[in-house]
């Protein structure tokens, strides 16, 4: 029994809120990620779950006990830190007993425990070494180490990836998933990468300004965005933001985009949006890159599929698909064709625009139409 | 589960571990200082006591003859110990930034006087300075029989023996600050510039020397604490001597307290001398608090 | 200094000079202790008949014997400066344990269990780095005999703790800012209170700033001359006022062999310590100035 609520929950250093009424309800055996660009609160919320962060206002409770005002020992929660924090004088043994001596365990079990753990990160050939013979990949697996040997309630990580090089930051990814599917506790992990939230997460909680932006399945966040904010910061390359006037055709509604000085209309599927308030008036068109295509016959005959030429202005290979910058109501917009397909700059190509996921939101509010 | 109450132990420990160092900052540093303005507004003389008398002994302070004296005296003393310091350190550092082999060597001769106790210093130079035993006898002795280097039996002259024998104390310290600062700079900066093509020479004059603003800035800052608390090099090499040409703001406070029984006015000379440490060192630290902080 | 025209001579011919010139620099700052010591090993008729720098005929430590135990100096019982060595120890060891634990205990309160205030605190406390102490002579010795301490080592220590721990708190302080914070952070979710992580993690890492701290305590100690002029009474007095008192208070003729072996005793303890552990000497001068 260890969900997390998080009850309304303010946070100001003086003048300056960090947190301004933190709402999330984590489930037991969770795996949540707090994700947004940094200054955004996602730390400090993480520190007053924590206890090393004293809340201004709002509860804090972990399985049936409000944790509020407890100390951090008093919570059963571990972190494992972005410096890994393992303490510099002591053996990666120490720095994973040491808690729980701490906690008065009798000596046979730590020893017993200590052992367990290192098994399961395979850092036993280490344990007599200190921290600075260590590796970054070794230091983040004995920080792993030292929280998994108490065995919390609850564990948070703190961008624990972040110092790790990218093709370990890879590899220790899976490895975290593997670990979570095999512990089953509830993880609260913030980071600002989000590739990382969508591979790891069960939900992702998307912060900026100290608020949630956005609380839901990696899929729901990544397709049903709730703001600009959100659906701009999940996924790379990032969404296209368009503004288009929205016009009637054929009994549907449309948004209407000049390409080269000609005028198209993209036809909306009234399930993403109503957009009858808005006839005649802007609203910003939101589309990813890969719902912009080169030429697919199977596509072009979906519905909510436009071909528009478009002109090439820059393209960028990634390896699997190309990246071709287009010109869109005089606006940039990324589409993503196959490498094969991919004109050179300054000529026309033609693009399938598929609208069936694309979304909508308000020029003013910049929330979700 | 207990949920423990936040103001438990480690809520009050820092605070109570600290409390004996706040007490000390308040009564013997912010309670001593204000007690001391207080004595230099009443009449005290071999003992203290507490009948006001405004300003009066800072009126006869200045009409003293011997701490106009002295103010004097500081003022050379600490312009010439300051500026010479401030250049022989910064050419010693400069040399030994020349990728020297034995620098680790050098660097320790020349900073080891700073260990020494001010009054060691006085003993020794005082016996150099002496014209019928020391340097000027032995130049004579070498057959140079005019030569004279008696400044220290010399009225006019006995401050800049003061600045010699304090010259030689505490320069290298300057040049142990200046190589910290030359360490300091960023290499890159230094290769874009010979890329450039400037020379050694002006690598130095137009690059280095002007970003080292800062380290210049704590060098001043020690050197003129160091000069207007300068009180036991005085005392060993001269005594405030011949008659009172040496005397200085911390020789006469000294005195006019504890010899003299003249607390009151004893008292009014150290609050001039805070002031004008105070006056160096505000701006200096306005300047420094400004600066971000990190964390 | 600067590029000359043939490249292959002017470098070497540069680094002669260099080297050249940065050894006469190293004469200069030595000649006085070298001439100090051969001073202090000849005996007195040789240097009323012979020169300032001239290698001693027959080596004598008996300038050194005088001075240690058998001068005369000022009237006190006791002779040599033997006495004041012995209270220099007596005060040096209490006044630097005393004021490096307050200084690493309010390091570490100032870093990492900050609370409100505590900023301020700090700043208010590095006034007494700068302090010039003739604005607090007369209320200390007040004190001091409120105390019943006056004259007496107890109050010399005190008065070394009081003025030492703005310091010492400074290089604490500057040094635990940049550990990192997560550590203690760590250390508390591991269940561990203020006193735990004091013993167990940070006064262990603490080692270095320790050095420097205690060798930069006990040069200041060692050398102070105004708190032990002033406050202290023949029986208390340090060495630093026992030399002066050696080479001021001598009737008749000068003894400068004397006077050099009571300089290099009283100068030895810091010498020492300087030749021993002279990059923690540096780092502790560097770090009272540099940086605040």
């Amino acid at each position: 029994m260890a969900e997390l609520n998080i009850d309304n929950v303010y946070k100001s250093f003086g003048e300056t809120h960090i947190l301004k009424g933190i709402n999330l309800s984590i489930q037991d055996g969770e795996f949540v990620i707090l994700v947004g660009p940094s200054g955004c609160g996602k730390s400090t919320l993480l520190n007053c779950i924590a206890g090393l962060e004293e809340v201004t206002d709002g509860r804090i409770v972990i399985g049936k006990d409000d944790v509020t005002h407890a100390a951090p020992k008093d919570r059963d929660i571990a972190m494992v830190f972005q410096s890994y924090a393992l303490y510099p004088n002591m053996n990666v043994r120490k720095n994973i007993a040491f808690g729980l001596e701490i906690r008065k365990m009798p000596k046979e079990e730590i020893d017993a425990e200590v052992h367990r753990v290192a098994k399961l990160l395979q850092i036993e050939p280490l344990l007599d070494r200190k921290p600075s013979q260590l590796s970054g990949g070794q230091r983040q697996r004995v920080a792993m180490g030292r929280a998994l040997a108490r065995r919390p309630k609850t564990y948070l990580f703190d961008e624990p990836l972040s110092n790790l090089d990218a093709k370990l930051r890879v590899e220790m990814r899976t490895e975290m998933k593997k670990l979570h599917q095999r512990l089953g506790t509830t993880i609260v992990y913030v980071t600002h990468d989000q590739i990382e939230a969508m591979t790891l997460a069960d939900r992702i909680a998307v912060m900026k300004g100290g608020v949630v932006q956005q609380f839901g399945t990696p899929q729901e966040v990544y397709d049903d965005p709730a703001n600009i904010f959100v659906a701009g910061f999940m996924g790379s390359p990032s969404m296209n933001f368009l503004n288009c006037e929205v016009t009637e055709s054929g009994g549907n509604y449309a948004v209407q985009v000049d390409s080269e000085g000609r005028i198209f209309q993209l036809p909306i599927d009234p399930k993403q949006a109503d957009l009858s308030q808005y006839l005649g008036k802007t609203v910003i068109l939101g589309i990813r890159p890969e719902q912009i295509t080169h030429v697919m016959p199977h596509v072009e005959a979906e519905p909510f599929v436009t071909k528009v030429p478009v002109k090439i202005e820059v393209t960028e290979p990634t390896g699997a698909d190309t990246l071709v910058l287009a010109r869109i109501n005089d606006q940039e917009c990324e589409c993503r064709v196959h490498p094969t397909e991919a004109g050179k700059p300054g000529e026309m190509m033609e693009m399938l625009f598929n609208m069936s996921k694309a979304v909508f939101f308000d020029p003013e509010t910049e929330e979700r139409l | 589960m207990s949920v423990s109450n936040k103001k438990g132990l480690d809520y009050w420990l820092p605070k109570l571990v600290v409390s004996p160092t706040v007490a000390i900052t308040v009564i013997f540093f912010y309670g001593f200082v204000i007690w001391t303005a207080v004595l230099s507004f009443t009449k005290s003389r071999i003992l203290p006591q507490y009948e006001f008398v405004g300003f009066d002994q800072y009126v006869r302070l200045f009409l003293n003859d011997r701490w106009m004296g002295a103010l004097t005296n500081l003022l050379v003393f600490g312009v010439l110990f300051i500026a010479i310091c401030m250049i022989v350190g910064l050419i010693m550092a400069v040399l030994l930034d020349q990728n020297i082999r034995a620098e680790g060597a050098l660097r320790t001769i020349y900073l080891y006087p700073m260990a020494l106790s001010f009054i060691v210093t006085g003993t020794v130079w005082k016996w150099l300075l002496n014209p019928t035993v020391g340097i000027e006898r032995f130049i004579r002795s070498l057959g140079w029989d005019s030569f004279t280097f008696d400044w220290i039996i010399d009225p006019n002259m006995a401050i800049y023996t003061i600045v010699i024998a304090g010259v030689w104390q505490a320069s290298g310290f300057v040049m142990a600050i200046f190589l910290a600062g030359l360490r300091g700079i960023d290499t890159s900066i230094i290769k874009a510039a010979q890329l450039d093509g400037a020379s050694l020479f002006s690598v130095y004059t137009r690059i280095i020397i002007p970003s080292m603003r800062p380290v210049f800035f704590s060098a001043f800052i020690m050197l003129a604490h160091i000069a207007i608390k300068s009180f036991d090099l005085i005392i060993a090499l001269t005594g405030g001597g011949p008659g009172n040409s040496t005397d200085v703001p911390a020789i006469f406070m000294y005195q006019f307290s504890f010899q003299r029984g003249q607390l009151g006015m004893g008292a009014a000379s150290a609050i001039i001398m805070l002031m004008t440490v105070l006056a160096i060192l505000v701006p200096y630290l306005y300047s420094e608090l400004r600066t971000p902080k990190n964390g | 200094m600067a590029k000359t025209t043939d490249p292959r001579y002017s470098p070497i011919t540069g680094r002669a000079i260099l080297y050249g010139v940065l050894i006469v620099i190293a004469l200069y700052y030595l000649m006085p202790l070298a001439l100090m010591v051969v001073t202090s090993l000849r005996s007195m008729d040789e240097i009323r008949l012979g020169q300032l720098i001239e290698w001693p005929d027959a080596i004598t430590f008996e300038a050194w014997k005088i001075a240690w135990n058998e001068a005369q100096i000022g009237a006190r019982d006791e002779l040599g400066l033997r006495p004041y060595f012995i209270n220099s120890i007596i005060m040096v060891i209490p006044s630097v344990a005393i004021s490096t634990l307050l200084g690493a205990l309010n390091g570490y309160v100032l870093s990492f269990w900050k609370f409100r205030g505590s900023e301020l605190f700090f700043a208010a406390l590095l006034l007494g780095c700068f302090l010039p102490f003739q604005a607090i002579l007369l209320p200390q010795s007040q004190l001091l005999g409120w105390l019943g301490l006056t004259g007496t080592i107890p109050g010399l220590v005190l008065t070394h703790v009081v003025y030492g721990v703005s310091f010492t708190t400074l290089f604490f302080r500057n040094y635990y800012v940049n550990l990192p914070h997560e550590l203690i952070k760590a250390a508390k979710l591991d269940g561990a209170g203020f006193w735990m992580i004091f013993f167990r993690i940070i006064l262990p890492l603490s080692a270095p700033i320790l050095v420097v701290t205690v060798i930069w305590q006990f040069t200041q100690i060692w050398n102070d001359f105004l708190f032990g002029v002033v406050f202290s009474d023949p029986d208390s007095q340090p060495v630093t006022v026992g030399l002066n008192n050696l080479v001021n208070s001598a009737t008749g003729e000068k003894r400068y062999n004397v006077d050099m072996a009571g300089a290099i005793i009283a100068a030895l303890p810091t010498i020492l310590v300087y030749v021993l552990a002279g990059k923690y000497f540096v780092r502790g001068l560097t770090a009272g100035s540099v940086k605040g």
